[in-house]
């Protein structure tokens, strides 16, 4: 069965290479792009995809706020943060705000095959840097 | 037969550089020679792959972008280097110029500006942003002034090798484990942040992330701001 995917990230550079690596598998399809949370709401309302890659930090609506907006929405979206925030602070609230999955841009290349493939059967998947575990104690 | 253009790119972020090498490569004509994913290895492989341009991104890690073009252009003034950043600041426009770049691209605006910016480098012209083409207008540029003098900086001036370290200090990593990366002993490492620290008058790691981070050394994405709780409703 295909995955349906929507991108989320407000710079188009970054929504292309992920698009390339998402459409690198041959049973994913980007359904659509957004570039804020408020176009990311809009667009899951008409697109009905499954899971969202979604970014933390963008203009007008930033990911958090968007993702406790979709958990009420579209309850079966499951949502993945892709972010520069290799932070377990942030990975927490993230995952507070209703996501279920967390991975770092820098190795977004490495794990969010993976982690789309987790979250698509509803498993949490999450991916920081080693450096940012210290901070946890 | 036509000789492709060829273009090495240089961005820490896999996912980046994916989506440039899709833009440029949509462009006939272009190729992408090869990648790096830090300034370091981003000057190795020029030196190497001698591109025609380099896409530098200004926030990479052990050596920054504004460093790499300086040391590029340090081997060969003939590299011809576009900078990207995630910020169009005044100082970091003016260190891009200091530094060489001939092209000055927002990351934001990647999409639609970075074709032109290696078309305009393609045909020996250069291409930055609207805003810096401001500065220019507002003088800064005139007879090879790029700070105005009433803006002079205020803090010493770091020499190259002390701008790495600083950096390299800043991303977290250890006296010796800068060492390691710089091929440098630990006791030289150490001489060069003592002077670094007491250069700027500083006393902790902390002041040095500070700085770094106001001088473009290192670039910083802020997290949003924390979810405020809903406060009572009116009646």
């Amino acid at each position: 069965m295909t995955i349906r995917i929507l991108v989320v990230d407000d710079h188009p550079i970054v929504r292309q290479g992920l698009k390339t690596l998402l459409e690198g598998h041959s049973d994913w399809q980007v359904v659509g792009e957004a570039s804020d949370g408020a176009e990311a709401i809009e667009k899951a309302k008409d697109l009905d995809p499954d899971v969202m890659v979604l970014d933390v930090t963008m203009p007008r609506m930033n990911g958090l706020e968007a993702c406790r907006v979709l958990r009420r929405q579209s309850p079966d979206l499951e949502i993945l943060f892709v972010t520069q925030h290799d932070s377990p602070q942030m990975m927490r609230e993230a995952l507070e705000a209703g996501a279920r999955g967390y991975v770092v841009k820098s190795n977004a290349a490495r794990d969010l095959l993976a982690a789309v493939e987790a979250v698509s059967q509803h498993r949490v998947f999450t991916a920081l840097n080693e450096r940012s575990f210290p901070q946890l104690t | 037969m036509h000789m492709k253009l060829r273009i090495l790119l240089a961005d820490d972020h896999e996912i980046v550089r994916r989506g440039l090498r899709a833009l440029l490569e949509k462009h006939e004509g272009w190729e992408v020679c090869g990648e790096a994913s830090d300034g370091r290895e981003a000057v190795e492989k020029a030196l190497q792959l001698n591109p025609d341009v380099v896409i530098v991104d200004i926030g990479m890690p052990n050596l920054n972008g504004l460093d790499t073009t300086r040391q590029l252009l340090q081997h060969d003034p003939h590299f011809k280097v576009i900078v990207l950043t995630i910020t169009d600041s005044d100082q970091v426009i003016r260190e891009a110029l200091d530094a060489g770049a001939r092209g000055f691209v927002l990351k934001s605006d990647a999409a639609r500006d970075l074709v032109s910016a290696v078309e305009a480098l393609q045909n020996k012209r250069m291409f930055f942003t609207p805003r810096v083409n401001d500065l220019v207008l507002a003088g800064f540029l005139e007879k090879g002034q790029t700070v105005p003098r009433n803006e002079a900086p205020k803090l010493p001036t770091l020499t190259a090798r002390e701008r790495e370290i600083t950096q390299l200090l800043a991303e977290g990593n250890s006296s010796k484990e800068v060492a390691s990366l710089l091929n440098l002993s630990t006791k030289t490492v150490e001489t060069h942040r003592s002077n670094i620290m007491r250069k700027l008058s500083f006393h902790s790691i902390r002041d040095l992330v500070v700085y770094a981070i106001k001088n473009n050394l290192i670039q910083i994405e802020l997290p949003p701001p924390p979810k405020t709780p809903a406060g009572p409703t009116a009646a």
